[in-house]
């Protein structure tokens, strides 16, 4: 078997539950750590996974299982306190997607800073710039400062730029809750044509089982901080709903 | 603690992959993963300068207004209403302010600045995974284009005042390297730190308006009634590096062992600097 393209061995991360702890700086320096507190909670701990090129993995848990920690462990914007993580190809994350778009600048400019900041080059860019805008269906506004778009708007632009950014890992974070049904459509033709290939690895956490079910095979379950079951997409999805008492019905009606 | 890719670049060109491993994070290969992501930094440098000069009107007015204003009421106040002291040292004063004002803005704007760095990006820091250092290197690096397009005052006065100029004036470069290693040094302090204790901003701005004037900016350390402080300037690195800023018009203001104090004091700070930048770095990520 190949080297897993993502692998997280014993992680975990800690947060401070209350907001007026005293950090004390001394500790962070010389620690790299605060000093244990009471306080203290682990959406989870000492987790290993292995994912394979290829892997289409479905993430559920309720809310506050550490879902989307997980997923910015693996985009790199969070560090784990415990353990390590490595991740052996490029990301795009569609995370908080609209995060890298400065509001003062125009919808154009935004697109090339955005892309870049992924590490897009500015040949490949001027390449993509018109699929880009159509899909975003934002053409008429491309000279129009980002902060005059409403939020629809926002999601499109961004999603329709990180969503070009052609890398082999892809993750995906119930981005696509705002917007409306025809791009939402238009969304997960793109993520499946993303996927055609197989050779894209998809992380998707969603409360819809419809769209895990559509785009992953496998399941990971997150329960009180740990992997409560992995395995086929559907079993998951079904011990899911025994665990919460809501089989038989879809997990939300919201999509993605 | 994210590292340079096990795999370098990624099948599109692009920087693909990292690792957390405890055993890849030394600040060689932190330094690598900066270097290899140079371009995002031009990149994000060219926006602020863009947003600078060419979004407003005055754009380049703004860069020198204030240190050009602030140099010539000093100019007012210390040749025509207060004896400034010895004028030997600081002839043509105008242009002892300016130079030493210029650097001064440079260092100030930049400090306050990479308070801003990482709190003023939360998002790009939150969603992008570019090394954090990018976000302080940036915001002094921008500074730095400011001070070097502002120079251009301080040579108009040159060419008016016509003073002599030795040889000396090739520390220039040197003085240039050591404030800006001084900079990215204090900015990796204060960029994480300044996220995890909000006030560090109010009492590094106090600290700087004291500093101001406990730096040979208006004066110079030689003209007497500050001898007893002399060990002060020696210790204070903005002082050598002002010395170097102006020893090739002011040939009496350099002082070997300001300067050596100076050097040691920078490279120090900017040791410390990597390493508290790295141990912080994980928190920040989580409070931001």
């Amino acid at each position: 078997m190949d080297e897993p393209v993502i692998s997280l061995r014993d992680v975990g991360i800690c947060f401070s539950k209350n907001r007026k702890r005293r950090r004390s700086l001394r500790d962070l320096v010389l620690h790299g750590s605060p000093a244990p507190k009471s306080g203290e909670f682990w959406p989870f701990r000492h987790v290993n996974l292995d994912i394979q090129r290829g892997e289409t993995i479905g993430v559920v848990g309720r809310n506050g299982q550490g879902k989307s920690t997980l997923l910015s462990l693996i985009a790199g914007v969070l560090l784990p306190d415990e353990g390590r993580v490595t991740v052996r190809d490029g990301v795009a994350p569609l995370i908080a997607i609209t995060g890298g778009f400065e509001s003062e600048l125009s919808a154009r400019e935004n697109i090339y800073l955005v892309s870049q900041l992924h590490g897009m080059t500015p040949a490949e860019i001027d390449e993509e710039f018109d699929d880009i805008v159509e899909f975003s269906e934002v053409g008429e506004f491309l000279d129009t400062p980002f902060k005059h778009f409403s939020s629809g708007m926002k999601v499109r632009l961004a999603f329709s730029v990180v969503s070009r950014l052609d890398e082999p890992i892809l993750l995906i974070d119930e981005v696509l809750a705002v917007g409306d049904k025809a791009f939402r459509n238009k969304c997960y033709a793109r993520i499946e044509s993303l996927l055609a290939g197989g050779d894209t690895t998809l992380f998707l956490v969603s409360h819809s089982a419809t769209h895990l079910k559509r785009f992953c095979k496998r399941g990971i379950y997150l329960l009180d901080g740990e992997i409560r079951a992995d395995g086929p997409i559907d079993d998951v999805i079904r011990q899911y709903e025994i665990d919460t008492d809501t089989l038989d019905e879809d997990l939300a009606d919201s999509d993605i | 603690m994210t590292t340079g890719s096990p795999r370098g670049v990624s099948l599109h060109g692009r920087i693909g992959g990292f690792t957390t491993d405890p055993s890849h994070v030394g600040p060689i290969v932190r330094a690598r993963r900066v270097w290899d992501y140079r371009r995002i930094l031009w990149v994000l440098i060219k926006r602020d300068l863009k947003v600078r000069y060419s979004d407003s009107v005055l754009g380049y007015v703004w860069t020198v207004l204030e240190p050009l204003l602030m140099s010539l009421v000093y100019w007012f106040i210390f040749t025509k209403l207060f004896f400034r002291g010895d004028p030997r040292y600081t002839n043509p004063y105008i242009v002892f302010l300016l130079s030493g004002q210029l650097a001064w803005y440079w260092f100030n704007g930049s400090i306050t600045g990479t308070m801003k760095s990482l709190l003023g990006e939360a998002q790009m820091v939150r969603s992008t995974n570019v090394p954090r250092e990018l976000w302080v290197l940036r915001t002094i690096m921008s500074k730095a284009t400011e001070f070097i397009f502002s120079l251009p005052v301080l040579i108009a006065f040159m060419l008016y005042y016509r003073p002599h100029i030795n040889r000396e004036i090739l520390y220039w470069p040197l003085a240039f390297l050591l404030e800006w290693i001084l900079l990215v040094g204090f900015g990796l302090i204060l960029a994480p730190v300044t996220v995890l204790v909000r006030d560090v901003d109010r009492v590094v701005r106090i600290v700087l308006r004291v500093l101001f004037y406990a730096s040979p900016v208006l004066y110079s350390v030689n003209q007497g009634r500050v001898e007893k402080l002399a060990w002060f300037y020696t210790l204070n690195p903005i002082a050598g590096i002002l010395d170097l800023f102006r020893v090739g018009i002011f040939p009496l203001e350099m002082d070997r062992n300001r300067v050596m104090v100076s050097c040691i004091e920078t490279v120090l700070i900017f040791v410390v600097g990597i390493f508290v930048f790295a141990r912080l770095e994980r928190q920040v990520l989580k409070e931001i």
